[in-house]
This record gives structure tokens, sequence and C-alpha cells, in this order.
């Protein structure tokens, strides 16, 4: 049940992006987005093509890794075109049968389409240069800035290492007990919602009890070094703008400032 | 001797990582919307809540929700785990407040209904004013009740999506994972509380 997980997009690699703050990386992320529903004109979506196709080409990861994220999204894709293709009113364009095709449609399918695939593609581009734990270390100092999150900043990100620590161990440990009750006769895959929900049962028992066994290991190992919490806690990599993140908010921004140009000034 | 609040912390933590890998095992329903998946990744959350406060399932749904986020990446930046996190939270809060002061079977009984009402309710405004609307942005709203159309005549709008489409489907999935919760506590609260 667990083979077809991948923990993590990761793809780890020696680029620019890799290298850039994680902040500046979830930062463009939103930015990115708002700025994609800024764009409604096709002379827009050139200057974020031509933006996302610059960072994949910087950031060294192989096209063909990227298109995989699309590839999932594809009967959703197609879904939009062809209801936006049929539904949409307006002057027709091509005809054939009961089948109508208006100008307004074929613009709207091919512009949703566009959206969806530049979403897609934007922000996973952070997920896949960003290690779990630098993104973890990035929403950290970020919490630091939010007013009231602010004095759970340590704890949260202390959990949320914590956490991820434990995917690889706890994933394992449930393939295991899975194989161990199927072994011992238990049924994982076949009945009907209701059986299959209750037949987890089986499986979770072990699991909740061998994590808190765990966890317990875990608390008292830290005691024992003295963890108290965030306060006067020091780090040994503290994380630190450069001037490639401000290069990068200047670019950002510049492609925010572009698009919105091309709401009033487009050629197409 | 082991300071509580390390133990609490790491406690958390544990059962948000048993959180997000159980939102791996999800089974599409076949009446319902393909977009909505049964997973039983709010289990923990309620295991946390009866053993440790509401506050304990409230983190432990941001949790899951911000590793799901940067695991496996977000396609829609966020908005679906921002979804999920409010109607995961709207369900853990009432089943501590009624379990944290008198600890019986029939409190936690009624917390579990009384959450499951609530999250059932702050599902359906979530998807109403987060959800539908960020999804009409990328695809057409038509496309969306098209969806669900195809699966129940009643559904033509937003409105009926909501009524006919997810809260069923909600109404489903607390009553069984609050039966899955109620049977796995019994068994574990001994270790919880040891």
């Amino acid at each position: 049940m667990f083979k077809d997980v991948t923990v993590g997009q990761y793809y780890p690699a020696n680029s620019i992006i890799h290298k850039l703050d994680p902040r500046t990386k979830i930062n463009f992320t939103f930015l990115f987005i708002i700025a994609l529903f800024l764009v409604n004109t096709f002379t827009g979506y050139i200057v974020a093509f031509l933006f996302l196709i610059s960072i994949i080409l910087l950031s060294k990861i192989p096209i063909k890794y990227i298109l995989k994220g699309i590839k999932g999204l594809i009967f959703i894709i197609l879904l939009t075109v062809l209801i936006n293709l049929f539904i949409t009113p307006g002057t027709p364009k091509y005809q054939f049968w009961i089948f109508v095709i208006t100008e307004e449609g074929l613009h709207l399918a091919v512009f949703m389409a566009l959206r969806l695939i530049f979403l897609v593609t934007g922000t996973s581009i952070m997920t896949l240069t960003t290690s779990p734990i630098a993104l973890t270390d990035g929403i950290e100092y970020l919490l630091k800035r939010v007013p009231i999150v602010k004095i759970y900043a340590h704890e949260l990100a202390m959990m949320m290492t914590i956490a991820l620590r434990f995917i690889p161990t706890l994933m394992e440990e449930a393939d295991k007990i899975m194989k161990a009750q199927k072994a011992r006769g238990a049924d994982f895959e076949t009945g009907n919602l209701i059986a299959r929900a209750k037949n987890l049962i089986p499986l979770l028992v072990p699991l909740f009890i061998g994590a808190f066994r765990r966890a317990d290991e875990l608390a008292i190992a830290m005691e024992a070094r003295c963890y108290r919490g965030g306060e006067n806690r020091t780090r040994l990599k503290e994380l630190a703008y450069s001037l490639r993140d401000f290069y990068s908010y200047m670019i950002t921004l510049g492609m925010i400032v572009a698009i919105v140009i091309t709401r009033y000034y487009y050629i197409w | 001797m082991t300071n509580n609040k390390t133990k609490y912390l790491v406690r958390i933590s544990v059962l948000s990582t048993i959180a997000f890998i159980l939102m791996y095992i999800d089974f599409p329903i076949p009446i319902f919307p393909g977009f909505l998946k049964f997973d039983v990744s709010d289990v923990p959350a309620l295991l946390g809540t009866f053993s440790m406060g509401p506050v304990a399932g409230v983190v432990i749904q941001l949790l899951k929700n911000i590793l799901h986020a940067i695991v496996k990446g977000s396609e829609t930046g966020g908005v679906g785990q921002l979804a999920n996190f409010i109607t995961g939270s709207a369900w853990v809060i009432p089943v501590g407040l009624f379990y944290s002061k008198v600890k019986t079977r029939k409190t936690a009984i009624f917390g579990l209904v009384a959450g499951a009402i609530s999250m059932i309710i702050v599902a359906a405004f979530a998807n109403y004013f987060i959800l539908l609307p960020f999804y009409a942005k990328i695809m057409p709203v038509e496309a969306i009740v098209a969806l669900g159309s195809a699966v129940n005549a009643k559904i033509v709008d937003f409105p009926t999506l909501i009524l006919y489409g997810i809260t069923p489907f909600n109404i489903f999935k607390t009553i069984t994972v609050s039966l899955i919760t109620l049977a796995i506590y019994k068994k574990i609260s001994p270790i919880l509380h040891k």
C-alpha cells in the first residue's frame, strides 16, 4: 500500500535556485499565485512563461520531472478544456453535428488550461528545490514575524522537524504491521468501505502504541540533553538573506509589474 | 523524570506524522463526486484531543496540513490545506471542550456528535467561501457543478453541490472516523495516560 508513496518531491541539485533562502521561495510562491490571477491576456502568460522557464532552467531540474507533475492533472485539465469549449456561449466558430465551438469558448478553454498548468508548475518549484527541513526553517522565521503566533514559533517548528523525521520511521513501521497482520489473516484491500475502514483498526492500534513508545523515548532523550523550549536557544545555522535573494525579490516584483502592464497594453 | 512539556510536544509531533501517513491510505467513494476522497487522517487528531485537549487537536491538524504542503507540495498554493485545517479544527474543538471537563464515555460520545455537527456546518461554509471560489478561478463553475451533477441530478449550482455532494460525504466521514476513534481510544488509553 505504501509502495507508491515517494516521500517528498524534493529534487536535490546544486543550483542558484536551490541555494536561495527558503523564505524567498515561500514568498515567491505566494507572489506568483497572485500574479497568475492578475493575468487576463495571453501576453501576460508569455511573461509568466518566460519567467517560469528561466527559473526551471536555472534550477537544473529536468523538464521531464516537471511534466510528470502536470501529468497527474491531465484529467482535470482535459475536463476543463472540454467543458469550456462546448458550454461557453458566443459567436460560433466551428460547427459539426450538435457540437458548437464558439470563439469565446476556445479562448476561455486555452486560457483556463494555461492558468492551471502554470499554477501547478509554479507552486511545485518551491517543494522541488527546497528540502522539507529547509522549508521548516523558513516557516519558523516567517512565523516569528506574525503577532501572537510568534511566541510559539519555536515550538511549532520543533514539532514540525520531529514529525518530518518520523515520517520514514513510522511509514516503515506501518508497512511492517500491515504485513504482520496480513500474515495473521487480516484483509486491507477488499470489502466495502465500512469494512475497509473497520479493518484499519488492527493496523492503527499497534501503530499508535509503537509511536507513543518512540515519542516518550525521544522526550526522555531530549530532556537528558537539557531541552527546555525555545528561550535563549541558539542555532547552528542561522538563515541570512544574501544578495541573491535581493535580486530574486527584485525580479519577482519586475514580473508582477510586467504582468500588470500587460493588463492594459497587450498584443493578443 | 520527564518534563511534561517536552513529552506533550513530542507526542503531538508523532500523532501529526501518523495523520500525515494516514492521508495516503485514502479510498475514493464510488457514489460521491470524484474529488472527494475518504481518509482516516482525523483519527490521530481526535485521539490527541481526547488525551491532551482541544489545543493539541488543533495543532495536530495544523501540522498535518503543513507537512502535506511542504512534503507533497500544494497544487492550490495551500488553499486545499487551509480548508482542511479549518474543517478539522472545527471538528476537534467541540470534542475537546466536552471531553476535557468530564472524562466519561458519555461525554466522549457527546463530544464526537457535537464535533461532527460543527465540522459538517463549517465544512459547508469553508467550501462555499474558500474552496469553490478558488477552484472557480482555475476551472469554470459549470465544470465543477457538472462533475457533481453527473453523479446526482439534484446538483445544479454551488449551494446544491454542497448540500447534496459534500454534506452527505462529510456525514459519512464523521460517523466512520468517530467510530474508529472510539474503538481505538479504548484500547490505547492505558498507554496514553501512563
